[in-house]
């Protein structure tokens, strides 16, 4: 009886669903889809007709070098993030509760804390008179302040700050499914503790390393806010180039074209990450 | 024998020494900002020379300050409210809905979160300029909202997914219409999801930069931007003491909602 019952209910029901999602499918189309497209679109056609802009991005040196940096920063802060926050991870997936609340609050605190605050925080603490300069030249470490911002220094430093909890939170979720047994056994069988860590927890966790990677250094590509207040001039990053086509310079044909090179990356990327490491569809 | 806390031997050492250093990288920039807020140097010296309330004050008396404050809030509350409407509707269609095609508009329905925002901000920019938006407060509402609703939906699409449909069932036999039963049992019984696609969706307005800046003319700011602009100019200690009441109002929501959390569970 009462699979009849679920069938009228899925009856009424299935004639409106269409109709629940029409506010969310306008709000898409109309002010994601089209705008995003009309961006492209002007990409080819201003100043006029044809890919002179894309010649110009992908033919100058100074654009090329924009797009090493933004590689590059990108690449170091994956690999900072992933080399700090593995081990972190690691611990947290195994220490007493009672103390992994207590770092697991500090890591979601400064999640959610303003970026900009976070930035601030940075640019007060690296400046040339800032308490980090300070505190070397007190110890006698350095004897003229370090120049720690404004260069690629100061972005790594205000990014890798921000992208750990990116890296922490989900390898922690990796590590706490590998059964502690599979290494006892490990051990028992007279693997040593390297021996165990190279051939055992660390293939095992490498998934939850490769998403995590591919998750920050996207989210690294497209970083805007940090690497403008925390970067030079001289390593600008894509989407700082973006903004300026934009902003100062009013040429809607390069912005778009900027702008297409930053999508079509991304959107290649997540793709590699929806079809190699989405966890719905299994190991 | 590595993943038993206990029998990590001279590793454990090494690890809670790192675990104990990343925490303090984590939190002492946030600790440092809310003690120089109530330092009395201009220039931001550390240990402050004396102590003060006076970039609060600054804060305060400045219109400038309290009025971006307003307008982000006034927009964090639209888009708080559209976005759960929106997202709880939108969940509701994927959820309920078995029509080809549903896998892509869910993953259609959460890009604008994965794309890089500063295409979006400038897409966005060049379409409200053209529809004489730019600098309203549509604009940011819209703009936000686009980021705020991917929240929404996996929030309570995540609620709907834990939720036994028969209950909903159950009350339309008794003689509820598809709605009242909806709103009477389907809404309370996820509340939870509701209320994190709430916090969310706030969140996801309240802080958020790129996109504002884009959206923004010179009389109507919002905190962010307004903080953003001011922070271009120079590292005045007022910055300083905007950040440490945006960091106490998160600590407050933080608590709301482990608060919350903690009644669901009971």
């Amino acid at each position: 009886m009462s699979d009849t019952v679920a069938t009228g209910a899925v009856k009424t029901k299935r004639e409106s669903t269409l109709g629940y999602l029409l506010p969310a499918l306008l709000l898409i189309a109309f002010f994601f889809i089209v705008p995003v497209l009309m961006l492209l679109m002007r990409s080819v056609l201003e100043p006029e007709v044809g890919l002179q802009n894309y010649e110009a991005l992908l033919g100058s040196t100074t654009y090329l070098r924009v797009f090493l940096n933004t590689f590059m920063v990108a690449s170091i802060v994956t690999l900072v993030s992933i080399v700090i926050g593995y081990p972190v991870a690691w611990l947290l997936a195994i220490m007493p509760e009672r103390w992994s609340r207590i770092v697991l609050a500090i890591i979601v605190l400064s999640m959610w804390t303003n970026l900009l605050a976070r930035t601030y925080a940075w640019m007060v603490l690296l400046q040339r008179t800032g308490v980090i300069n300070k505190t070397l030249m007190g110890l006698g470490l350095i004897d003229t302040p370090l120049a720690l911002v404004n260069n690629l220094v100061g972005v790594t430093i205000g990014m890798t700050y921000i992208m750990l909890p990116f890296v922490i939170l989900p390898l922690m979720g990796v590590i706490r499914t590998i059964d502690p047994a599979i290494l006892r056994a490990a051990a028992l069988c007279g693997a040593g503790k390297m021996q165990c860590f190279l051939r055992v927890l660390l293939p095992l966790s490498l998934p939850g390393i490769a998403a995590g990677a591919l998750m920050v250094f996207v989210m690294s590509l497209g970083y805007f806010v940090t690497p403008a207040l925390l970067g030079g001039t001289s390593n600008m990053m894509l989407a700082e180039l973006v903004a300026q086509f934009v902003q100062s310079l009013v040429d809607w044909g390069m912005g778009g074209a900027a702008a297409l090179v930053l999508l079509v990356v991304t959107l290649v990327l997540y793709a590699v990450q929806l079809r190699y490491f989405n966890p719905a569809r299994g190991k | 024998m590595l993943l038993d806390f206990d029998k990590l031997g001279g590793l454990k050492t090494f690890l809670v020494a790192l675990v104990v250093l990343v925490s303090l990288f984590l939190i002492l920039p946030i600790v440092f900002i809310a003690a120089l807020s109530f330092g009395s140097s201009q220039w931001l010296i550390f240990p402050p020379p004396s102590w003060t309330f006076k970039w609060y004050q600054d804060l305060f008396v400045d219109p400038r300050w309290l009025y971006s404050a307003l307008t982000s809030l006034k927009i964090a509350a639209i888009v708080t409210v559209l976005s759960v409407v929106i997202g709880f509707l939108a969940a509701l269609g994927l959820d309920r809905g078995r029509f080809a095609g549903r896998d892509f508009l869910r993953a259609l329905f959460l890009t604008p979160m994965i794309l890089p925002v500063v295409v979006l901000a400038v897409a966005l920019y060049a379409l409200f300029l053209k529809l004489g938006l730019a600098g309203t407060t549509i604009a940011f509402v819209i703009a936000h909202l686009l980021i705020a609703l991917p929240f929404s939906i996996i929030s309570i699409g995540n609620a709907l997914a834990g939720f036994d449909r028969s209950i909903e069932d159950a009350a339309i036999l008794c003689g509820a219409n598809p709605w009242e039963a909806r709103l009477r049992v389907t809404v309370p019984a996820i509340r939870h999801g509701i209320f994190g696609a709430a916090i969310f969706s706030f969140l996801a307005s309240w802080d958020e930069v790129v996109l504002a800046i884009f959206m923004a003319s010179p009389t109507l700011q919002t905190l962010p931007v307004k903080i953003w602009t001011t922070l271009r100019q120079d590292l005045t200690p007022v910055i300083a003491a905007a950040s440490t009441l945006l960091i106490a109002f998160t600590i407050l929501l933080m608590i709301v909602a482990a608060l919350f959390r903690k009644g669901r569970k009971a």
